[in-house]
Parts: structure tokens; C-alpha cells; sequence
């Protein structure tokens, strides 16, 4: 599993303030720490406040390219705004990300088409998100068949499942694991998986052990990435481990360096 | 109808190593040998490049060998007892791409020559030849670790091949090829794992040194355990193509010195009627087992009997053709 | 794997018409691809969609059966591209060319030689492979009848001409040999003849996509007791070829290639043939054909065969005994360590490298390492001296002393009590052994 640093996202106050001030240092250094702590993407979001959406996102992919050669993906519910972004990306980017609508679906799989760009799609529609794992998988064959028609490679798509917190939907947690497994089965090759960690743990207490105990359960059932905080230790240690105990790299005394470092 | 061609996408490739050094580079040699670089298995040159053939060394002694089989002695008994000249007639009448030097005479329980003969001897083989060197110890660390400063050093700029460095026996050896910039040999005793690491501590003494790194996954020969080597090569390989950067190194085996050890390398004719003819049965089994590790991915092999050598140099001409569809 | 929801998809009728009970076909589709719901729920699937889905049930490689008797030969049924990801199931049989216009009897005869007996194992040179060179019925006949009088093994007959190859046939028809080859010229009388006969049917293509193209006209003919040959002869080119084989039936389940391949060794010299030959035996053809004949010709590609096919997960046992290394007497020195191959080859090249002739006992430990067994009681003072004892140590050496290996040195007092010889605790490491057999026996 690999993970997308989540920290460069206009819902923390320092990105929000350094979006308002143009103050490229702070976002530089979250994209330097976030890559040396060994994420392999790093999401990119200009957050609610943002008053020019598409400036904010230009702004930040060109300061963020500054530093970093790793793969950006492009955060937000505003398709315009990633668009823009997408045109200044040195590197395939990812666009983040698309519900099984209809009209969504047509306008990011065509720019995915148009740009080479992978898509997080997410397991949801316009009546919300479903509740079991059947209902998650359908839309996710609904996503995988539509991306496919638009000629965007299958396994350039990533399907978020969909977690939501621990502590307000806790039956959620073992539908969104059968998910995981049954996603793997919609076509050869299949689609990739994401999770947005965090959000398992939202509103909790020890939301790290949450976080990383769910994102090695999640690994076991064949999780390709998650959007996650590069720079909690306890995670990426957790996370080095369970590619090891999952046989995906092979062990070395020094496996979570050799993880880190990529 | 027509066939779907299955290709795989790696994501990474093995790292280049380039081996000696001309005039202009700071080196005495006629040219350099780059190996690695492949971002596809071995020979599908359908699903990616294979920048660099795989190339032969043949070994040579610095002293007249006390074990060689006796059927050694009509391709290399007139040069035995001089390394230069024996290094000129592997390259000049036998064809090696490189020549490995095993400073097997330094062994305390056989000569304990010098650090400062062994430096002689190298430098001596560097004036009798122009293809890159590869040089080994004598296989005792203490010993050995007396020897790669001043081996490394009386061969400064020739950009040698130096081995070995071991997980528990690396840093003299690194410091050495660190000082005197050469490329180093990292031998991991059939374990992966080992070898990951040991490429790690490498890298962590000098990151310079992680690209100069050539792995030697410690090989058997046929029918003595080759298949554990073989599976440790192709997993290591698979890594490497899937973005395992610290088992992304080109690899090397002594081919000759194993399989020369073995029963049927070595049984005469009389002795074992039902194995056919010695000679022909020895270099077939070093050539067999060297055909297994090209499979596995071996980037430098190290040879003995120049017949089998020419089989395998044939061998890699044919598989180094085209087969993309 | 199974078919994937995707392509299940494909064959269903996309009406959404919720009668399986799912709200959708896509919801269907992915129902029966995770084993959740079966494909007689829907009610208006066609026959073609139900054909396709119980193909995708059958093994990725056909297992197709060369020869009859105790000499037959089973082909394919692999699972795996890298032999550390499973195992290797069915070696490569090894053929050896004999042409009509040579003396096939005299090199037929010397056939049955061609078996090895190396480090307790019995290797054998399965198949003999009868070729129509002359262009003469009688003469092939004749050829083939007096290979198969002289060897019983497992028979290959290679000739296009259907009527040529019938003559033959028929006095060899209850070997079940092979037929070479079915081409896109002769296919029809081919599977005709292998049909009547019972016998596996090789393919010959011009390349990979007219391969596939007979073979899908062969098995449209109702017969699948094939053997494929892409109609490659360059070294890279085979390697190529049959690597897309096995990767196309074992990754995408590719119909037309499930079956198992021959590949063909075609250098003038034998010695470059046998390396030839070994490259298609290391890539996954599952039968090698060369004319190469002689023992140490054939004894080292055997030996690859064998090391190749071993079985990654089962540790690799000698035969436990006592073996002698050099020329052994009375004073030898004995050492002592278990029957798991790898370790075994290592003690005896190091005790080898000592240049002092000795003894080496393997204790029977089931093939497992000296620490491993230790650990699972299988290499106790108890079971060394009931070794030693079976050995026949007593009347080998006049001393009385045996070296265990250093990881052991906890055993020295039990051996002792056990055995009543004096034990000395070697080195850890074979490695270090010349060093100890200088200090202690030169």
C-alpha cells in the first residue's frame, strides 16, 4: 500500500493562511517532510475557504512541483479547478475524485482520458453511500464499466470505498473491508483501492491507533493506497510491517527505512 | 486471430554499474563494461530494454592453482605461474570480457603473501590487459581486510571491481572502494534478506557507493543446490523491476569456482563410465549452470573453462537478439 | 481466478430485468464472480454465455498424457510462472532425436542408457523422438518399429504427411505417441488420425496469432489432447514465444494456449544444443526435443531438470548414510551433520576443501537443518549415536571421535553418554571447517 500525504489541504488553518499570504515556504516544507516520511503522492487541496479555487489550485501545484517530483492528486469538488491544475502538472496526476453520477463521471473520466491522469472514484451516488458491501461494489462496477468506455485504463482507477467514522458508523467497518476484497474481482486487471484514513477515526479519541490498526486490517484485504498523514511515525511503521507480514516487499533488518526512503 | 501480447509494467529497473576506467576517465583501460540497467526479465526484450549484455569473466590465480582439474592444464598450464600472461591469453585467445583476479595466494594457510605482492600482482595484470579487473581476496577477512586499501589504492582510478564485502565484514572493503573509487562486490550467503540489508549498510557509509554495488547472491552450482540461488535471483530481480531499490543491482557468481568443486565436474571417465566423458561433461556442467543464472537474471559471470565460456558467449548472442513482436 | 465481474458481465443479457433477485446485472455480474449467486438464477442467459463461464472453471494448462504404461508421461497442468511462487509440477520431458535416414536402431538401442543415477536420485531421458526425414513411408516405418523395439519409453513421431505418418502409426498406435504436427495445411486429416488412435496431437504455427487460430479450429473439431509449438526456432525467439504461452493461460486464461508446449533444440553442435535445450527447459517448454545423445550431454540438462522441478516448500533430503569423502582409511576424521541437501553439499565441499579425506555422517533429520532439527528433536545425542551405530561407524575408524557442528554444542555430553565416543564440537559454519581439520587432524 502506498500512501497519499494528506496535509497540503486548505482545511488545516497553516495551508489556509499560507494559501491567503502566498507564503510558498509552509506548503514546501509539508511537501519535502510529507515526501521524506515516504509518501508517494501528495494530495493537494485548496479547503473550503479558498475565494479563487482555481488560482488557489494553480498556485499550489506550481509551488508544490517546486520541490517535489512525486505525483500530485488533485483535491477537490470543484472540476474546473482541477482541471486547471491538471494542465500544469509535470507528472500524471490524480484527480480526486468522482461519485457514480452520471454527469461527474462523463466530465472526470473525459479530462482522466484527456490527461493520462488516475481517478479516485468513489462508491457513492446521489441517494449517498450504501450501507453494505454489495450495494458499494455495484457502483463501484458502475465506475470501473463507465471509465472503461471512456478508454481510461482500469487500473489507473482507484475506488474509495468509502469509510466513515468509528464512532457513528461502526457496521460500516467490516463492509467496507469486504469491499476492499470484492472490488478485486470486478476485472483483470482490477481497479486500485484508496481509503481516506482519517476518516475512521474522526471525532474519536486515540485517533492514531484507529487510524493505523484500520489501515493494516484494510491492507489485509488488499488496499492499494490511502490518503493518509505521512508524518505520523506509528502509521508508516505500521504500514512498512504489514507490506513485509503481507509478503508485498521483501524483509530487511532495516524494512521501514527502506519503506520510507521508497 | 491475433494474440493480445502480454506485457508486464515494472515500475523501476536495475541500476547501471560501469566497470574500469579508459585514460580519459583516469583509468589504463582500452574501454569500460557497463552492466545492468535491464527494466525487463532476462532476454524479454519484448517488455523492455536490455541495455547491456551479460558478460564473461574468466578467473585467474595469483599463483599456479594447487586443485585445478588436470584437463585445465592444456588450455592454461603454460601461464599458470604468470598472472599477467595468463590474464593476456583469457582475453587475448579465450575472449573474456573481464578477467577476475583471486588473490588466493595471500590465504595465510597457503602462501600469506603480501597485501604489497597482491597490489604487484594486480598492477601487473592491469599492464598486461586493457579490459576491466575484477579483484577478490584470498576469502580470509582478516586478511582480506589487510589487503583493499592497498590493492584499492595501487589500482586508484581503474575503476576495479572489488570483492567481497559481507554483513559481517563490509566496512574495510567499502572505505577502501570509497577512497580509491571502485565498485564493490556485496555476497550475501543465499538469503535475501541479507543481501537487502547488506546493500543498505553499503549505502548508509556512502550513498555514492549504493550505485556502484554489484550483488553476488553467493551461488551453487548444478545439481548442488542451484535452485535455491536461481529462486533468490528471480525474486530478487522481480523486486528490483517492482521498485525495490536496494535489490536493484546487477549480480554476479563465480560459476567456475563452484561448479569445478563438484563431483561431476572432476570424476574421470573410469571412475563413473555412467556419467560419459569428464571433459566434455565438466564444461557442459559449467556452462548448464551458468545458462540457469543468465535465466535468473546474472549480469557478470564468472568462468573457468574457456569452452564453456564460448558456449555460454553464444548463448547470450542469441538471446541478446530482438524478440519484440 | 475465475472469471471477473467485468466478464461475466459481457455475457449477460444488461436488461436489468431484476429477476435473479439482483437490482442490476452488474450487481449480478459481481454476485457470481465472488461465488455469492449462480448463473441459473438469471433466466434468460444464453447458451454461449453458460459455455463460456464453465470453461473458465477448467485448470489454466490442460494435463495432456504422453505414452501408455509405466512409461507414460504426463504433460502441463502448471500453475505458476516462478517456481518460488509455488512449485513446478510436471518436468520437462526430454527427447532425444533419431531420423529416419540414420541407423535408428543403433541409436535407438543405446536409448535405454541414457538413465543416471547422481546423489541418490535416478534420473531418466523419457521420450524418443522418431522423424520422417526420407520422405519414404517404408523407410519411416521401419524406423519407428525398430526404435520401438529397442526402448519402451514414451514415442514422439514426427512427419506432416498425414498417409506417411498413418503407416507408421499403426504399428506403434498402443505407445500413444506423439503427433507432429497438426499445421494450418494438414489439420483436418491430423486430428482425424490422433482422434481414431487416441493419441496427443502437436500444433504448429507459423507464430503466436496462427497458432491460436489452429488451435481454436482443432478444438472446434472436438479434439484437446494438444501440444503447442509457435513455430519459433530462434533461442530468443522460442524464449519469447513461451514465455507469452504460459503467461497468457496462467494470467489471462487465454483458451487457445491452455495447453502444454514443445519447443525444439536445432544447433548443429551438441554442446550448444544442450544449452539451448536448457534455456527452453528453464522457460517452461514441457517437452525439449534434441538430437544430442551422449551421457555427459544429457546427464547435466537431466540435472537442471530435477534442480529446476524440486519442490521450493519440501526441504530436499540426501540420502542419510555415511559418505566418504576422498580417500578415506581407518584414521579419518568423522564428521556429522544432517540429511537436508543444502547443508549436506556445503559440509562436503568444505570438508572436501580440507584436503584431508574423511567421513561425513548424514543423520537422518527429514531433511531438515541442523538448528531446525536440533530444535524439533530430530537431531539428538540418541538418534546421532543410533546413526552411528547403523553406520557401522565402530568397524570404519579405529578412533573414536566424531565432530558435531558447532550451532550443537549443547549435544556433547548426551552424544557422548549415548555413543561412548569422545565429540568435538566443530565450527559453527561449514566455512570454518579446513581451518578446524588443519588444527586438528593434518
Amino acid at each position: 500500500m502506498i500512501i497519499i500525504g494528506e496535509r497540503i489541504n486548505g482545511m488545516f488553518k497553516d495551508i489556509a493562511k499560507a494559501i491567503r499570504d502566498k507564503d510558498s515556504a509552509v506548503i514546501q516544507d509539508w511537501a519535502r517532510k510529507q515526501e521524506q516520511n515516504g509518501a508517494r503522492y501528495l494530495d493537494i487541496n485548496v479547503g473550503p475557504g479558498a475565494a479563487d479555487p482555481v488560482a488557489a489550485m494553480k498556485w499550489l501545484v506550481e509551488v508544490t512541483q517546486e520541490v517535489t517530483d512525486l505525483p500530485l492528486c488533485l483535491d477537490s469538488t470543484k472540476y474546473d479547478a482541477i482541471e486547471a491544475g491538471l494542465k500544469i502538472c509535470k507528472r500524471p496526476a490524480m484527480i480526486n475524485s468522482v461519485p457514480a453520477e452520471a454527469p461527474k463521471m462523463e466530465r472526470v473520466f473525459s479530462m482522466a482520458a484527456e490527461y493520462g491522469a488516475e481517478v479516485i472514484c468513489l462508491a457513492m451516488n446521489e441517494e449517498g453511500i450504501p450501507k453494505d458491501a454489495e450495494s458499494r461494489v455495484a457502483l463501484a462496477m458502475e465506475l470501473v464499466a463507465t471509465a472503461d468506455a471512456f478508454g481510461v485504463p482500469i487500473d489507473s482507477l482507484y475506488i474509495d470505498p468509502l469509510v466513515l467514522p468509528c464512532n457513528v458508523a461502526q457496521d460500516h467497518g467490516p463492509e467496507v473491508l469486504e469491499t476492499l476484497r470484492q472490488i478485486k474481482l470486478i476485472s483483470d486487471p482490477p481497479p486500485k483501492t484508496v481509503v481516506g484514513l482519517s476518516n475512521v477515526s474522526q471525532g474519536t479519541k486515540n485517533r492514531e491507533l484507529i487510524n493505523r490498526t484500520f489501515a493494516v486490517m484494510a491492507m489485509a484485504n488488499g488496499l492499494d493506497a490511502a490518503i493518509a498523514d505521512a508524518c505520523d511515525d506509528e502509521l508508516m511503521a505500521a504500514v512498512a510491517t504489514a507490506r513485509i507480514l503481507l509478503n508485498m516487499d521483501i524483509y530487511c533488518d532495516s524494512y521501514i527505512d527502506v519503506f520510507k526512503k521508497g | 486471430m491475433a494474440v493480445e501480447i502480454l506485457k508486464e509494467k515494472y515500475r523501476s529497473k536495475v541500476g547501471e554499474v560501469v566497470l574500469g576506467a579508459t585514460k580519459e576517465q583516469g583509468g589504463t583501460r582500452s574501454h569500460t563494461i557497463t552492466v545492468g540497467g535491464e527494466s525487463a526479465l532476462p532476454f524479454l526484450h519484448f517488455e523492455g530494454a536490455i541495455p547491456n549484455r551479460p558478460v564473461i569473466a574468466l578467473e585467474i590465480y595469483d599463483m599456479v592453482p594447487e586443485d585445478w582439474h588436470p584437463c585445465l592444464e592444456k588450455y592454461y598450464g603454460d601461464v599458470y605461474a604468470d598472472p599477467a600472461a595468463w590474464a593476456k591469453k583469457c582475453v587475448d585467445e579465450y575472449g573474456a570480457d573481464l578477467v577476475q583476479v583471486r588473490l588466493r595466494s595471500a590465504d595465510p594457510d597457503v602462501k600469506d603473501s603480501s597485501p604489497e605482492d597482491c597490489a604487484a600482482t594486480v598492477k601487473k595484470v592491469l599492464e598486461a590487459v586493457g579490459v576491466p579487473l575484477i579483484v577478490i581476496g584470498c576469502g580470509k577477512a582478516e586478511k582480506d581486510n589487510l589487503i583493499y586499501p592497498v590493492v584499492a589504492e595501487a589500482a586508484a582510478g581503474e575503476n576495479l571491481l572489488l570483492g567481497v564485502a559481507e554483513l559481517e565484514n563490509y566496512k574495510a572493503i567499502t572505505s577502501a572502494c570509497m577512497a580509491h573509487q571502485h565498485n564493490i562486490i556485496a555476497q550475501s550467503p543465499i538469503d535475501i534478506n541479507i543481501c537487502k540489508q547488506l546493500n543498505i549498510l553499503i549505502a548508509e557509509m556512502s550513498t555514492a557507493m549504493a550505485g556502484r554495488i554489484v550483488i553476488d547472491p553467493t551461488i551453487a552450482a548444478l545439481g548442488y543446490g542451484i535452485e535455491y540461488t536461481y529462486s533468490i535471483m528471480e525474486r530478487a530481480r522481480i523486486g528490483a523491476l517492482q521498485g525495490d531499490k536496494m535489490l536493484a543491482m546487477p549480480m554476479i557468481g563465480n560459476i567456475g569456482h563452484e561448479v569445478w568443486r563438484t563431483k561431476e565436474a572432476n570424476t574421470s571417465t573410469e571412475e563413473a563410465p555412467g556419467w560419459g566423458e569428464q571433459e566434455e561433461r565438466a564444461i557442459l556442467w559449467e556452462a548448464t549452470t551458468a545458462m540457469a543464472y543468465l535465466q535468473a537474471g546474472m549480469d557478470i559471470l564468472v568462468m573457468r573453462h574457456p569452452r564453456a565460456a564460448a558456449l555460454i558467449r553464444k548463448n547470450i548472442d542469441e538471446l541478446m537478439q530482438d524478440n519484440s513482436y | 481466478m475465475g472469471l471477473t465481474g467485468l466478464e461475466i458481465y459481457k455475457h449477460l443479457p444488461k436488461t436489468n430485468c431484476k429477476e435473479c433477485g439482483a437490482p442490476t446485472c452488474l450487481a449480478f455480474a459481481m454476485a457470481l464472480a465472488s461465488g455469492k449467486a449462480s448463473l441459473d438464477a438469471c433466466p434468460y442467459v444464453s447458451e454461449e454465455a453458460k459455455a463460456a463461464l464453465d470453461s473458465a472453471a477448467a485448470p489454466p494448462i490442460k494435463l495432456v498424457k504422453l505414452g501408455a504404461g509405466e512409461h507414460q508421461l504426463e504433460l502441463g497442468d502448471e500453475t505458476e510462472l516462478f517456481r518460488h511462487d509455488k512449485r513446478f509440477f510436471h518436468p520437462t520431458g526430454v527427447a532425444v532425436l533419431i531420423s529416419d535416414t540414420e541407423d535408428a536402431a543403433a541409436k535407438a538401442s543405446a536409448f535405454d542408457e541414457l538413465e543416471f543415477d547422481r546423489v541418490g536420485l535416478h534420473y531418466v531421458t523419457d521420450v524418443v523422438a522418431v522423424k520422417c526425414d526420407s520422405g519414404d513411408g517404408a523407410k519411416f516405418k521401419a524406423a519407428v518399429e525398430a526404435v520401438a523395439a529397442k526402448t519402451a519409453k514414451a514415442m514422439i513421431l514426427l512427419c506432416e504427411d498425414p498417409a506417411l505418418l498413418e503407416g507408421a502409426l499403426n504399428a506403434v498406435a498402443d505407445r500413444k505417441p506423439l503427433l507432429y504436427a497438426a499445421t494450418a495445411d494438414n489439420y483436418e486429416k491430423m486430428v482425424e488420425l490422433a482422434k481414431a488412435k487416441g493419441c496427443p496431437l502437436a500444433v504448429r504455427g507459423k507464430n503466436l496469432d496462427e497458432l491460436a487460430e489452429l488451435v481454436e479450429k482443432i478444438v472446434a473439431l472436438g479434439y484437446k489432447e494438444l501440444v503447442l509449438d509457435s513455430g519459433a526456432r530462434d533461442t530468443s525467439k522460442v524464449l519469447a514465444d513461451l514465455t507469452q504461452i504460459r503467461r497468457l493461460a496462467v494470467r489471462k486464461r487465454f483458451r487457445p494456449f491452455g495447453y502444454p508446449t514443445i519447443a525444439f533444440a536445432t544447433k548443429e553442435d551438441p554442446l550448444e544444443e544442450v544449452v539451448q535445450a536448457g534455456v527452453y527447459l528453464s522457460k517452461y517448454a514441457s517437452i525439449v526435443v534434441l538430437k544430442a545423445a551422449k551421457k555427459e550431454q544429457l546427464l547435466p540438462l537431466l540435472t537442471w531438470r530435477q534442480n529446476l522441478f524440486t519442490d521450493p516448500q519440501k526441504p530436499i533430503a540426501v540420502e542419510p548414510k555415511l559418505y566418504a569423502v576422498g580417500e578415506v582409511n581407518e584414521n579419518s576424521p568423522v564428521y556429522c551433520t544432517t540429511n537436508f541437501s543444502l547443508t549436506y553439499f556445503i559440509v562436503e565441499g568444505e570438508v572436501e576443501n580440507s584436503r584431508i579425506p574423511s567421513y561425513i555422517l548424514s543423520v537422518d533429520t527429514g531433511g531438515i537443518s541442523v538448528l531446525t532439527a536440533y530444535a524439533d528433536n530430530k537431531f539428538t545425542g540418541e538418534i546421532i549415536a543410533k546413526a552411528m551405530k547403523d553406520a557401522d561407524l565402530d568397524s570404519k575408524v579405529k578412533h573414536r571421535k566424531i565432530v558435531i557442528p558447532g550451532y550443537v554444542a549443547v549435544l556433547k555430553g548426551a552424544l557422548e553418554e549415548a555413543s561412548g565416543w569422545e565429540v568435538m564440537v566443530g565450527p559453527r559454519e561449514a566455512s570454518g571447517i579446513p581451518k578446524f581439520a588443519k588444527e586438528n587432524f593434518a
